[in-house]
């Protein structure tokens, strides 16, 4: 372990930070990682030796300060190696969404100009390589995972151990190289690009230098913003959200850094679940889809539930809607009776209940990224989960404002950090933050830059908010997306959008109404709850389109968005609804990589759905509030 | 270690399914709740001679006996998958082997006298060594045919027993079991300890305890090695087992001896139980016995042999409790419409019959379901 730091290492660097944790707890666990059936150990000192070896490494291929090194990859130790290593000889990390389809890919790569990309395994080797003619600055492709790419013969490619190895080469023969780049390091370097997931336009680079990190790890880590008390060496957390975004950077790198939690890495974003019930997270972070999608489940297994236990779930949920309920009214804290009651209920079902989800040992949980629905917030408090529903984005650094331990207000975003200034616009109401983690500009994009910072430094969000009661922020919504309607009003589509996919059944819901008489919504729904719902009434159907078709879905769904209407004013019911006939994907650049609805793409390759609806024709499949439009596509 | 180490290391603990390496995964015992449960059934085991009267003592004796023959048997039938019914033969070699080593010389009967410690591993090493033998016969048949051979194996050895009269006394005649004197110190007779009397049957119980305790966890953990994986892939597909490199005929001697060592320690035991040994008490009907144990039981379960054998030796206890109860079913020899032994004849034909239609996991998969039920709250799957 070379990887010692003396007197001069700076700790506001986050290489700085592990490498301090290095010193003071060399054997001390930084991270698992799930290997071949078992949670793999890695100690600090593990950790601190990697990112100088992948920092030496970077500097036996020629990365200079400032220059760009790209990783795609899921989530895993090597991640944040090269991460942290890339940092460490001053360099600037790209991080790629996994799920990016090769143009992205191409077009991330060109725009960033990264000289070195690693990439996991050979899906991503293979889409560098089909695009690496496309980015002529590109010089080195490192892969992870060397199966069905050991045998590819490239100049460019080099594997893992090998790109490691030329790093042990090149610390022997010049030891004092990090350390003279990190006593050169400036607060004003950037250490990341991360890509804006682009709903509008092709994806900005926002860069983040290390003032704005270590402001904003001590303001959402050190200083409870994210999780409340804040993180400590006994805390565990799963990784699993894709770590180029800021929101899962913040609570695994950051958190991991500062705070020494240890992270666990999930095996794939495809067993998280069995991953989360092993390793019972102490802190957990999630976006609204995912919790979503856990309420969903509950309620899918729950209906498939034996008499006895349903009963049991129906009794202690409305017990618990009822501590839930005293809860809120006391800012999120227990009370005595309410944690009385929480303790009888929590021997019949919110242990077994939370046990099974992998909640059991949750002390803080968040919800950011998107707007999150406060019924599926509620839907957690009852089971003694309480979620702080927190709000940043990207340029501020993910810092914002959050919701505090026992000043939860459901429904908003909370309070301001100290030391954040926050305001609204004159007119418009658009949000305006002003902090030391605004970042520093678009990456080759001044034009873009100047228009989200102003000359007073304010960041300009591009989301509209309202006070609560003077000390919380509500979001309203994008400005973009707000809908004016024919009639003149102003209506948020998301908070419609968001009550309906509280539905176990409604995966997608675009709400349409922009210069229109009458609000209208396009529905996808959620396959596997509504094939499960389908398959139990005994209603054959064959593919995703055969399914959102079937007369008894269109009922189902015309209840749902009945049942919002009735919480809404008129003008904001829906009218009518078509369904949408394919699952969003990715790929096919319906949603952004991080599952945002792209409303332009959308409304353009599903015009025909739109017009049918306010051409009165009613022709395709969907509804009104007292018809659904059945089409027989004949029993061939 | 820092606290930051020492906190960074706790966060493994109160996760079960959190395994940070192989050999806690597959340790005997991967998780706290099933050691502690462990160590309660142990001490329960110890606690509960000293609450019970002398007979229940000796049949909870029997229990422990039993349940290592059964634990023998699953090894070879529920793990390896070779149904055998030639158990009591190997009992029975294990009872006479001791109690040539152990016994007294009288009249024609050989007995050398030797200690408990050289006859108790020789009770087991004997029959081990004529599996050994008898092995690569039986491991050229399976399934019905192996059944058969074994019955053959019974009868040959109920003839064998019956003319060997040196060794066993010989037919109706019968002779004294091994004295059970363990380094001069006799486990058979009335003690005092710490100025406590304690009576023999409580004496040979906690013998019994300890051997039991050893064989138990030598089992569990035999069956989690290469060799027990051995036994599983030859039980579920021999074809493919073998296909993968792994020995059927070595596999399946293995499975015998050892499994004819567990039944020659038990035999052993068993017959110092009963006091007086005659070479019929090791008949087909014993074999039946121990297979009763294994399938109510539990079919690959060391746990599931324990449960089976408390079951199948307190029955006739329950069903003299129930007779009482059942009119036409009075007790022995008063002309009811059944006696005693016919009935639970009749509830174990029945209860084997019901085990393999409705549970062919036997009791132990009964406790799989009840505590699936509730590892599942508040869900079904």
């Amino acid at each position: 372990m070379t990887a010692v730091a003396d007197s001069t290492t700076r700790t506001w660097t986050l290489v700085g930070a592990v490498q301090r944790r290095a010193t003071d707890a060399p054997e001390a666990v930084a991270m698992r990682a799930k290997r071949l059936g078992i949670w793999q150990d890695v100690t600090w000192a593990d950790y601190a030796d990697q990112v100088s070896l992948v920092g030496h490494a970077l500097l036996s291929l020629g990365i200079d300060p400032g220059d760009r090194v790209a990783i795609h990859s899921e989530n895993r130790p090597e991640w944040l190696f090269t991460d942290l290593g890339t940092n460490a000889v001053r360099g600037i990390t790209v991080g790629l969404y996994p799920t990016n389809p090769a143009p992205e890919v191409a077009y991330l790569l060109a725009d960033s100009g990264a000289r070195v990309l690693i990439a996991e395994d050979q899906e991503q080797v293979d889409k560098a390589l089909l695009i690496e003619a496309d980015c002529p600055v590109l010089e080195h492709i490192v892969y992870l995972e060397h199966r069905g790419v050991a045998t590819i013969d490239h100049p460019k490619l080099m594997g893992w151990e090998e790109f490691l190895a030329r790093g042990r080469e090149h610390r022997e023969a010049n030891p004092r190289a990090l350390q003279d780049l990190a006593d050169s390091a400036e607060p004003e370097d950037v250490v990341t690009l991360v890509y804006t997931s682009g709903t509008t336009g092709p994806p900005k680079g926002a860069m983040l230098s290390n003032a704005n990190v270590e402001f904003a790890s001590s303001v959402i880590v050190d200083g409870g913003g994210l999780y409340d008390p804040p993180p400590n060496p006994g805390d565990v957390i799963l990784s699993y959200l894709p770590l180029c975004h800021v929101a899962e950077r913040a609570v695994t790198t950051w958190t991991n850094a500062v705070s020494g939690a240890v992270v666990h890495f999930a095996e794939s974003i495809d067993t998280v679940t069995v991953n989360i019930r092993e390793v019972q997270p102490t802190l957990f972070f999630a976006v609204p889809r995912i919790w979503e999608k856990l309420k969903a489940a509950v309620e899918v297994r729950m209906s498939a539930a034996s008499r006895i236990k349903k009963a049991n779930y129906a009794l202690w949920m409305r017990v618990g809607q009822g501590i839930a309920t005293s809860m809120l009214a006391n800012g999120g804290r227990h009370t005595l009776w309410s944690r009385i009651r929480y303790g009888i209920g929590y021997v019949f079902l919110y242990r077994a209940l939370r046990e099974r989800l992998g909640l059991r040992r949750v002390r803080a949980a968040a919800s950011a990224a998107a707007p999150i629905s406060p019924e599926v917030l509620f839907f957690f408090f009852t089971m003694g989960v309480p979620i702080n529903e927190l709000y940043g984005m990207t340029e501020n650094s993910a810092v914002a404002t959050s919701n505090r331990h026992g000043r939860i207000k459901l429904g908003t975003v909370g309070e301001p950090h100290p030391g954040v200034e926050i305001a609204l616009a004159e007119g418009s109401g658009e949000i305006l933050t002003r902090h030391p983690g605004t970042f520093v500009g678009y990456w080759g994009r001044p034009d873009a830059t100047a228009e989200s910072i102003d000359a007073d430094g304010w960041l300009h969000t591009g989301d509209v908010g309202v006070w609560v009661d003077g000390t919380h922020l509500k979001i309203v919504d994008r400005i973009k997306d707000i809908i004016i309607t024919a009639g003149g009003k102003n209506i948020s589509p998301s908070e419609l959008e968001n009550a309906l996919k509280a539905s176990p059944f409604i995966r997608e819901a675009i709400v349409i109404g922009d210069q229109r008489p009458y609000l209208t919504a396009l529905i996808g729904i959620e396959e596997d709850t509504a094939g499960q719902w389908a398959r139990a009434k005994r209603i054959p159907y064959t593919t995703y389109r055969d399914l959102s078709e079937r007369e008894e879905i269109l009922k189902l769904v015309q209840g749902v968005i009945a049942k919002v209407n009735e919480g809404t004013a008129r003008v904001e019911n829906i009218r009518k609804f078509r369904m949408l006939t394919k699952a969003l994907d990715h790929e096919d650049g319906e949603l952004t990589a991080t599952q945002k609805v792209k409303r332009s793409a959308l409304t353009q390759s599903f015009a025909p759905l739109i017009e049918d609806m306010y051409s009165g024709a009613d022709q395709l499949p969907g509804g009104d509030q007292s018809d659904v439009i059945v089409v027989s596509r004949g029993e061939a | 270690m820092t606290t930051a180490t020492k906190e960074s290391r706790k966060t493994v603990r109160g996760r079960p399914q959190l395994f940070t390496s192989y050999a806690r995964e597959m340790s005997i015992f991967n998780t706290r709740v099933k050691r502690n449960w462990a160590i309660v059934g142990i001490l329960a085991l110890g606690i509960l001679p000293f609450l019970l009267q002398r007979d229940m003592v000796a049949l909870l004796t029997t229990v422990l006996i039993y349940a290592i023959g059964g634990i023998g048997l699953n090894l070879l039938t529920g793990y390896a998958g070779q149904v055998s019914l030639g158990q009591a033969f190997f009992m029975g070699l294990g009872a006479y082997t001791a109690a040539v080593l152990g016994g007294e010389s009288k009249g024609d009967v050989i007995g050398l006298g030797w200690d408990m410690a050289i006859w108790l591993p020789l009770a087991g090493l004997v029959p081990a060594v004529i599996a050994l033998v008898l092995a690569p016969l039986a491991a050229r048949v399976r399934g019905l045919y192996l059944a058969i051979l074994t019955l053959g194996l019974v009868f040959i050895g109920e003839h064998i027993f019956k003319e060997a009269k040196p060794i066993t006394g010989g037919a109706g005649v019968g002779r004294a079991p091994a004295d059970p004197v363990f380094l001069g110190f006799d486990l058979f007779s009335n003690q005092t300890i710490l100025g406590y009397r304690i009576d023999r049957f409580t004496i040979f119980y906690f013998a019994t305890l300890v051997i039991f305790l050893v064989l138990a966890f030598a089992a569990r953990n035999f069956v989690r090695s290469r060799f027990g994986r051995n036994f599983a892939a030859v039980r579920d597909r021999d074809v493919a087992a073998e296909v993968m490199g792994v020995s059927l005929l070595r596999t399946k001697t293995l499975a015998f001896a050892v499994s004819s060592f567990y039944a020659g320690i038990s035999g052993a035991l068993l017959s110092i139980v009963i006091g007086r040994i005659s070479p019929e008490t090791w008949n087909i009907f014993l074999s039946i016995d121990f297979l009763a144990v294994v399938f109510i039981g539990g079919l690959a379960t060391i746990t599931g042999s324990i449960m089976g054998a408390v079951f199948v030796v307190l029955l006739p206890k329950l069903v003299n409790w129930i007779t009482g109860f059942i009119p036409g079913a009075g007790g022995i020899g008063d002309g009811g419409l059944l006696n005693v032994f016919e009935l639970q004849t009749i509830i174990f034909g029945l209860l084997i019959v019901l085990f393999l239609i409705l549970e062919p996991r036997g009791l132990y998969g009964l406790w799989l379901r009840l505590r699936n039920y509730f590892k599942a709250w508040p869900f079904s799957f």
